[in-house]
C-alpha cells in the first residue's frame, strides 16, 4: 500500500506540471495548426529568468523568499509573454497553418534561443532557493511542502484555464477556430486575432510552468528539451488541439514514468512511451479525447 | 525548352567538376567536406521526395540509421565485401519502409509526422540497449577496403549523384506527376481509380532505399556510429536543407545542403556559437527568404531579365 | 535560366570548399575537443576556459622550446556535441582543417573514440578524460589519459568507505544511459563485487531527465545499506533529495562526482555525508596554490568551481609542452614516445605516466586519487591517495 501509495503521489506531483505545459502546446497547435518545437523554450527561459534574478533582489531588497519568488515568477512571466508577442508577429504569424513551414522555423528557434541561452547563463545548472521546509504525507506517500504547494498552483491554473476555454466568449472561439477554421471565420470570428491570443495564451503556460518548475528542479538551458518530448507524448495520446486530452494525457504519461519506470527501467518506459504514441496514431488518431478531423 | 537543356547541361558539367575535383583535390579536409555534403545533399533529397507527396518523413533519420547500422555490422562483426555491405543498407531500407509505409500510411499529414518522428526516436532507443550493436558506444571500425580510400570521394560522389538521379527521374516520370496530383488533392486522385496508399507506399520504399545507402556510406565515412548520430535532429536538418535551398527544385536541396553542411563546418570551433548561427541561420531563411534560396533566385532572374523568361 | 542557378551553386560550393587552412611559424595550436552545448556544456566550456589559462602560463614563461625554436601556444575549442558523427566532423575540422596536431582535452567516450580513430592515423597526440577502458592500450600509442578513470579510483574510494562503514552490505546503482554510463556501471558493480557486497539493483536512466521521483521510489524500495550514483552532480542531488523525502537513510556515494558544488545547491541538506570519487576541494588546504588560482579564477570567469575533469586540460598541457620539450621535436609521435619516461610538474606537484598493468601500455596520468565527503555543504577532501605506482617512479627519480 506504501509503496503504491508513493507511486500515486509521483503521479500527482509530475503529472500536475506535464498538464500545465502541455496545455499550452496543444492549445497553439489547435489553434494555429502549429507544432511549436519552441515551445520547451518559453519554460526554459522563465525559469532561467527565475533563477538568474531571485539572488540578485535578495541582496538588494532584503524580500522574504517566498516574496522574492513571486515577483520574479511574474516579472519572468510578462518577459516571456512579451518575447512570444514579438516571435508570433516576427515570424510565426507568416506560418499559420502551414505544418512543415512552421516546423522548420521552430526548430531553428529551438537551436537559436537554446544557443542564447547557453551563452548568456553557461552551461552550469542553476537553482531557486528553498520557498517552504518539510514535507508532508498524503496517503501514505510522503512529498515535499513546496512541491505540494506547487502542485497544487498548477492544478488551480489548469482549472482556470479549463474554465476560460468552456465558458467564456474568448475559450469558444478559440474552440471553435480549432475544430474548424472556416466555419468559425463565417461566424464571423476574426481568425487572426484568435490565432494570437492563443498562441499568447500557450506562451504563458509554457512561461507559467517554467516559473512553477523552477524551485523543484536544477535549471540548466536544455531542461525544456526534456518537457518537450514528453509534451507530444501526451498531447499526441490525448488528442492534438483537445484541452481535456492534454489534462488526461498528461497524468497517463506521469504514471507510465512513474509505475513502469518503477516496475521496469525508466529508459525501458521511454521506449514504451514512444511505442504507444505510435500505436495512438495510427489506431485513435484523434486520441483518447480528440474530435475525429481530417 | 531550350534554357532547360542549357540547364541539364551545365548542371552536368558542374557535377563533373565537383567529380573532378573530388579525385584531385590532395587536402583530406576538403575531401571529407565533399563527402560530407553528399551524404547531406541525398538526405535533403529524399526527405524532399516524400515531401512531393505532400508528407513529412522524419523516418528518414531511422532509416538513415538503420543503413549505417547493418552496414557497420556487415563489415565490422561478419567481414562481408564493401559493396554487399553498402547494399544492405537500401535492402533494409526497402524492407523496413515497406512494412512502416503499410501500417502508417494509413495517416497523414502532422499524425504521419509525428508517427515517423516517433519511430526515429524509437530506433534509436532500441539500439541504446542492444549491446549486441554495441550499447551506447556504438560500432567502431567500419573502414572501407584500404585500395578505395584514393578513390573514396569520388566514389561516394558518384553514388550520391546516382541515388539523388534515381529520386530524380522518378520525380521527372509519370509517377512524378501522380505525386503532384496527390498531394495537391489525393481524395481526387482516388477517384480517378488510382491507389493512393500504394503510390505513397512506392514513394517511400525509394527515398528510403536512397537514404538507407547512403547510411552504409555513411558508416564507412565516418568509420565510427553511435546511437546519438541517427535522433529526430538529422531530418529536422535535412529539411532546413530543403527549405533553405528551396523546395521548388531538386538542386534547391542540394544548393541548402551545401550551403549549411559548408557554413556548420565554417563555425567548428566558434565554440558555443555554433548553435546560435546554425539556429539563425535557419530563421533568417524562413523569415526573408520562404521559398528558399532557389526560388528567390529565380525571382531574382525573373526581375533582372524583365519578365522575359 | 536554371543554368545561372547552377552555376551560382557551383560557386557557393567552391567558395566553401577554397577556405584554406593557415598555418604560422613559432605558433602551436592546441584542440580542446569538448560538448559545449547540451547537458554536457559546462565541462565543455570550463575545459576550454582552463586551456586558455595554461597557454596563456606557458607563453608567460616563455612559451615551449624545441629543435631550436620556441613556440607560443594558443588553444582553440572544438564542439564534438557529445556524439560520434559531431565528433568525427569536428574532428576533421581540427586535425585535416586546422592542422592541429596537440590534442589536450576530450571529452565524451562517444565522440573521443571517433576521434581516435583519425587522431591516430594522421599521428595527432590526443590527452582525454573518456573513462573506457578500450580507449587507450598498445593499438593506440598516441592517446592518453589526463584524469583517474573508474579503473584508478573506484577500488581506493570502495576501500575508504568501508573503513568508515564495515557494516554495509548491500548497494543500490543508478547509471545514465550513456556509453560513459555504461562503461561505470561494469567496473564499478565489478569491484563492489569483489569486495563482497550485494548489488539490489542496478538502474538506468536517460541524461536530460529532469524529474527523478520515479527513480527515487525504486531505488528507495530497494532498502539498499549505500546509494551509488554514477549521475552527474546535479541529478544525483535531486535523486538524494527524493530519497531523503521518501525516508530512506544510508550511505550515499557518488562515485562519478565530480563536485559537491552542484550535488549541494540541488540536493541541500539531503545530499550531507556523500563520499565523492572524482571531487575536489580546490580551495582548500589539500590544493595547491596552482589549483587555488584556477579555481579563484573560474569562480569569477565561469561562477562555477573547478572540477577535476576541466582541471585535467591544464595538466595535459604541461605534460604536452613537457613532452614537446624533452623530446626536443614537435613531432606527436617522438612526444608520444617520451611521455611513459617523463616525470612532469602537473598541478598536483610531480606527476608520470603508467597504468601497465591495466590497459597493456602506460598511457594513464598518474595523478592523486581524492576521496571526498561533502561536510556542511562543501567538499571536504578525506583523503589524497598518491598512486603506488607513481610512488615508486618518484623514489627512483634522482
Amino acid at each position: 500500500m506504501g509503496l503504491i501509495a508513493q507511486l500515486l503521489v509521483n503521479t500527482l506531483q509530475i503529472g500536475a506540471v506535464y498538464v500545465l505545459f502541455s496545455l499550452g502546446l496543444t492549445l497553439v497547435f489547435g489553434v494555429m495548426k502549429v507544432i511549436n518545437f519552441a515551445h520547451g523554450q518559453f519554460f526554459t527561459l522563465a525559469a532561467l529568468l527565475i533563477a538568474a534574478a531571485m539572488p540578485e533582489l535578495t541582496v538588494r531588497f532584503a524580500l522574504p523568499a517566498w516574496l522574492d519568488y513571486f515577483v520574479c515568477f511574474a516579472a519572468a512571466s510578462l518577459a516571456v509573454s512579451a518575447l512570444a508577442a514579438v516571435l508570433y508577429f516576427g515570424a510565426f504569424e507568416r506560418y499559420l497553418r502551414d505544418l512543415i513551414g512552421s516546423f522548420i522555423l521552430s526548430v531553428g528557434l529551438l537551436l537559436l534561443m537554446e544557443g542564447i541561452y547557453l551563452w548568456v547563463f553557461s552551461g552550469a545548472p542553476r537553482v531557486v532557493p528553498k520557498l517552504l521546509t518539510g514535507q508532508v504525507s498524503v496517503l501514505g506517500g510522503s512529498l515535499e511542502t513546496q512541491r505540494l504547494v506547487i502542485c497544487g498552483i498548477a492544478l488551480a491554473f489548469t482549472f482556470g484555464l479549463y474554465q476560460l476555454v468552456q465558458h467564456s466568449k474568448l475559450g469558444k472561439a478559440l474552440r471553435a477556430v480549432a475544430e474548424d477554421r472556416e466555419a468559425a471565420m463565417l461566424q464571423g470570428i476574426r481568425y487572426r486575432r484568435i490565432s494570437f491570443y492563443g498562441f499568447m495564451i500557450g506562451s504563458a503556460l509554457a512561461a507559467i510552468s517554467g516559473g512553477l518548475i523552477a524551485p523543484l528542479v536544477a535549471i540548466s538551458p536544455s531542461i525544456g528539451n526534456d518537457y518537450l518530448s514528453k509534451a507530444f507524448i501526451i498531447i499526441i495520446i490525448g488528442g492534438l488541439g483537445s484541452i481535456p486530452g492534454a489534462i488526461l494525457g498528461g497524468f497517463l504519461i506521469a504514471a507510465i514514468e512513474s509505475f513502469a519506470g518503477y516496475f521496469f527501467d525508466l529508459s525501458y518506459a521511454t521506449i514504451a512511451m514512444f511505442l504507444l504514441v505510435m500505436v495512438f496514431l495510427l489506431v485513435r488518431p484523434q486520441g483518447l479525447l480528440g474530435h475525429a478531423q481530417r | 525548352m531550350l534554357s532547360a537543356r542549357v540547364g541539364q547541361c551545365i548542371t552536368a558539367l558542374g557535377a563533373v567538376a565537383v567529380l573532378a575535383f573530388a579525385l584531385l583535390s590532395e587536402n583530406e579536409y576538403h575531401q571529407h567536406m565533399l563527402i560530407w555534403i553528399a551524404l547531406n545533399a541525398v538526405l535533403a533529397v529524399g526527405l524532399r521526395f516524400m515531401l512531393l507527396v505532400g508528407e513529412t518523413n522524419i523516418a528518414t533519420g531511422a532509416f538513415y540509421g538503420m543503413g549505417a547500422y547493418i552496414a557497420a555490422v556487415f563489415t565490422v562483426k561478419w567481414g562481408l565485401p564493401f559493396p554487399v555491405a553498402l547494399l544492405a543498407g537500401g535492402v533494409l531500407g526497402v524492407l523496413v519502409s515497406a512494412a512502416f509505409g503499410m501500417i502508417t500510411l494509413r495517416t497523414k499529414g502532422p499524425y504521419f509526422m509525428l508517427i515517423s518522428f516517433a519511430f526515429t526516436e524509437v530506433t534509436r532507443l532500441i539500439y541504446t540497449r542492444v549491446e549486441w550493436l554495441g550499447g551506447n558506444s556504438g560500432i567502431m571500425g567500419v573502414f572501407p577496403p584500404q585500395a578505395l580510400d584514393p578513390w573514396m570521394p569520388a566514389f561516394s560522389v558518384l553514388l550520391c549523384g546516382g541515388l539523388i538521379l534515381l529520386m530524380y527521374l522518378c520525380e521527372s516520370s509519370h509517377l512524378g506527376k501522380l505525386f503532384n496530383a496527390i498531394q495537391n488533392n489525393d481524395a481526387l486522385v482516388e477517384t480517378v481509380g488510382i491507389d493512393v496508399m500504394q503510390i505513397k507506399l512506392v514513394c517511400l520504399v525509394v527515398a528510403s532505399f536512397a537514404v538507407g545507402v547512403a547510411g552504409s556510406l555513411h558508416a564507412h565515412v565516418y568509420n565510427v556510429i553511435s546511437p546519438g548520430d541517427f535522433s529526430y535532429l538529422l531530418p529536422v536538418f535535412a529539411l532546413a536543407y530543403v527549405k533553405v535551398g528551396g523546395d521548388s527544385h531538386v538542386l534547391g536541396s542540394i544548393l541548402g545542403a551545401t550551403l549549411l553542411t559548408v557554413l556548420s563546418q565554417a563555425l567548428q570551433g566558434a565554440g558555443s556559437l555554433e548553435h546560435i548561427l546554425f539556429g539563425g541561420a535557419i530563421v533568417a531563411a524562413m523569415l526573408v527568404l520562404p521559398d528558399g534560396l532557389w526560388g528567390g533566385g529565380q525571382r531574382l532572374l525573373r526581375l533582372l531579365s524583365g519578365g522575359r523568361a | 535560366m536554371k543554368h545561372l542557378m547552377a552555376w551560382a551553386a557551383a560557386a557557393v560550393l567552391a567558395a566553401g570548399i577554397a577556405s584554406g587552412a593557415r598555418a604560422e611559424d613559432n605558433i602551436l595550436r592546441f584542440g580542446v575537443f569538448v560538448p559545449m552545448s547540451g547537458a554536457a556544456a559546462s565541462w565543455g566550456i570550463g575545459s576550454a576556459w582552463v586551456g586558455q589559462q595554461a597557454a596563456k602560463e606557458i607563453n608567460d614563461h616563455g612559451g615551449i622550446k624545441a629543435g631550436g625554436k620556441t613556440y607560443k601556444v594558443e588553444v582553440i575549442a572544438y564542439e564534438n556535441g557529445y556524439n560520434s558523427a559531431d565528433g568525427g566532423k569536428a574532428a576533421q575540422a581540427m586535425l585535416n582543417r586546422d592542422g592541429i596536431r596537440f590534442v589536450i582535452q576530450g571529452i565524451g567516450t562517444a565522440p573521443v573514440k571517433a576521434l581516435q580513430s583519425l587522431s591516430e592515423r594522421t599521428g595527432a597526440l590526443l590527452l582525454q578524460i573518456a573513462w573506457g577502458k578500450s580507449v587507450k592500450g598498445p593499438q593506440a600509442p598516441l592517446t592518453f589519459t589526463s584524469s583517474n578513470t573508474p579503473f584508478e579510483l573506484f577500488g581506493p574510494l570502495i576501500d575508504a568507505v568501508k573503513r568508515q562503514h564495515p557494516e554495509a552490505k548491500t548497494v543500490a546503482l543508478l547509471n545514465p544511459n550513456d556509453a560513459t554510463g555504461q562503461e561505470v556501471e561494469e567496473e564499478v558493480v565489478k569491484q563492489y563485487k569483489a569486495r563482497g557486497y550485494t548489488i539490489l539493483t542496478s538502474a538506468w536512466y536517460e541524461r536530460g531527465t529532469t524529474e527523478f521521483q520515479p527513480i527515487a521510489t525504486k531505488l528507495a524500495q530497494t532498502h539498499a545499506d549505500i546509494m551509488d550514483m554514477g549521475a552527474p552532480p546535479a541529478d544525483s542531488g535531486l535523486v538524494f533529495k527524493e530519497l531523503s523525502v521518501q525516508g530512506w537513510k544510508g550511505i550515499k556515494i557518488q562515485s562519478a562526482g565530480t563536485g559537491a558544488d552542484a550535488t549541494v545547491k540541488v540536493g541541500g541538506a539531503a545530499v550531507e555525508d556523500t563520499y565523492m570519487g572524482a571531487a575536489a576541494d580546490f580551495a582548500g588546504p589539500t590544493a595547491t596554490p596552482i589549483q587555488r588560482k584556477l579555481n579563484e579564477g573560474a569562480l569569477a570567469a565561469l561562477h562555477e568551481p573547478l572540477n577535476v575533469l576541466q582541471l585535467a586540460t591544464w595538466d595535459a598541457a604541461m605534460a604536452t609542452k613537457a613532452g614537446i620539450e624533452k623530446a626536443n621535436s614537435i613531432d606527436p609521435r617522438k612526444v608520444a614516445k617520451v611521455l611513459p619516461d617523463l616525470i612532469f610538474e602537473s598541478s598536483y606537484g610531480p606527476a608520470a605516466f603508467g597504468g601497465k598493468e591495466t590497459y597493456g601500455s602506460p598511457q594513464q596520468m598518474l595523478v592523486p586519487i581524492i576521496v571526498s565527503q561533502i561536510k556542511n555543504g562543501q567538499t571536504v577532501e578525506i583523503e589524497r591517495i598518491i598512486p603506488a605506482e607513481l610512488k615508486q617512479r618518484l623514489a627512483k627519480q634522482p
